[in-house]
């Protein structure tokens, strides 16, 4: 599997609260991100495939890896279509 | 008595600047600014002048450290120019030198600011002068200035200008009317029942109003905040052009300022015939409000 990444020269992002804040440069949109969204934002350092990213995901929420794929996916998914993803 | 003397000599240093960037002259003005014509009824601002040109032959242009030059007609109605000194152009200055304007009418209570914002007609003003029934004195109305350099506190300039009504605002918070504001606009000056304050003080949060079934206070998520300083009214467009930072930059800004501003929705009626509802919840909660 390929290393999942963000892509730095797409978005900038802040930490307020407890939640994470991200805008896209090209839209102007913004995305706010809590709970897993936020852990898998955290975990796109660009070290992990998505079964790594997966496995964490379980580890840190204690639930099965199949429980948390479809979150992944489409967090993922979200984050391609926004253009938040850099390519693989 | 020694303090009391150094206050009034030793305004809060945005207050002195302010009055001193909103000094004015007479005289002509440019037909546009930065190579940007601005017609009638237009405005620009650069990040370091302004200027604006309104439908009735007022002009005014503004260069940061030089003050204002203002060009009307022999006949023109010295309301209409009053107006639009204590309104745009006032907010064009604050912007130009580091200020945030809010679109929004404001009450002090316990040494804090409580401001009020929304959309023209939401019913920032009225919520404001039937707060001042209520025993909350007025801080600013239609326009807030924010201090926000520094790391403590956001300070709140305060207003500049006089309360204006509707008729129909006029009856609902039980106000007197003064004068009406201009010729061609009528609106009526309004005294705050429970007068107004004159010092600049820190900020203890905006709501957002907005219609609703019964009165409640809601919170905003954080992006929410920053979302809603950037859709701002006139005032957060001629921030964003004086500063003219990049996108990301900006966005920088804008998540500070948001994370310093607590903000809530507050829903109401917005039938007439309920504002004294929504009136009264709000006074209490406000009332209840400590410093954090």
């Amino acid at each position: 599997m390929s290393i999942l990444a963000k892509d730095p020269s797409r978005f900038a992002e802040t930490r307020i609260d407890d939640e994470t804040v991200i805008m896209s440069l090209d839209s102007g949109d913004f995305f706010s991100l809590t709970g897993t969204a936020q852990s898998i934002w955290r975990l796109l350092d660009g070290t992990r495939d998505r079964a790594a990213i997966l496995a964490e995901l379980a580890a840190e929420y204690d639930a099965p890896e199949a429980e948390m794929a479809s979150d992944l996916d489409s967090f993922l998914a979200g984050l391609r279509a926004a253009g938040l993803l850099a390519a693989s | 008595m020694p303090q009391a003397a150094l206050a009034l000599s030793d305004p809060h240093p945005a207050v002195a600047l302010l009055a001193h960037e909103m000094r004015v002259r007479r005289g002509k003005v440019p037909r546009g600014i930065g190579g940007h014509a601005v017609a009638r009824d237009q405005f620009h601002i650069t990040g370091e002048s302004y200027l604006m040109r309104a439908e009735n032959g007022i002009a005014v242009h503004y260069r940061r450290g030089d003050g204002l030059t203002l060009e009307a007609p022999d006949d023109a109605d010295p309301r209409d120019v009053a107006l639009w000194l204590n309104g745009s152009v006032y907010a064009a200055v604050a912007a130009l030198n580091g200020l945030l304007p809010i679109h929004a009418s404001a009450v002090a209570w316990n040494g804090r600011v409580h401001a009020f914002s929304g959309p023209p007609g939401a019913g920032k003003s009225t919520l404001a002068a039937g707060l001042g029934a209520e025993g909350l004195p007025l801080f600013c109305d239609d326009t807030l200035i924010l201090d926000v350099s520094g790391a403590g506190p956001i300070q709140c300039l305060p207003g500049h200008k006089r309360l204006k009504l509707w008729p129909e605002g006029m009856a609902l918070a039980g106000a007197t009317a003064g004068e009406q504001v201009a010729s061609d606009y009528p609106k009526h000056f309004a005294e705050p029942a429970a007068g107004a304050v004159a010092e600049v003080l820190p900020l203890a949060e905006i709501l957002f109003l907005e219609p609703g079934d019964r009165p409640e206070l809601l919170a905003i998520t954080p992006a929410e905040r920053i979302a809603r300083l950037q859709d701002d009214h006139y005032t957060a467009r001629l921030f964003e052009a004086a500063a003219a930072l990049p996108r990301a930059e900006r966005f920088a800004q804008l998540a500070g300022i948001a994370a310093r501003i607590p903000m809530r929705r507050f829903l109401r009626p917005f039938d007439p015939g309920r504002f004294a509802e929504g009136r009264g919840f709000l006074a209490i909660a406000i009332r209840q409000d400590a410093p954090s």
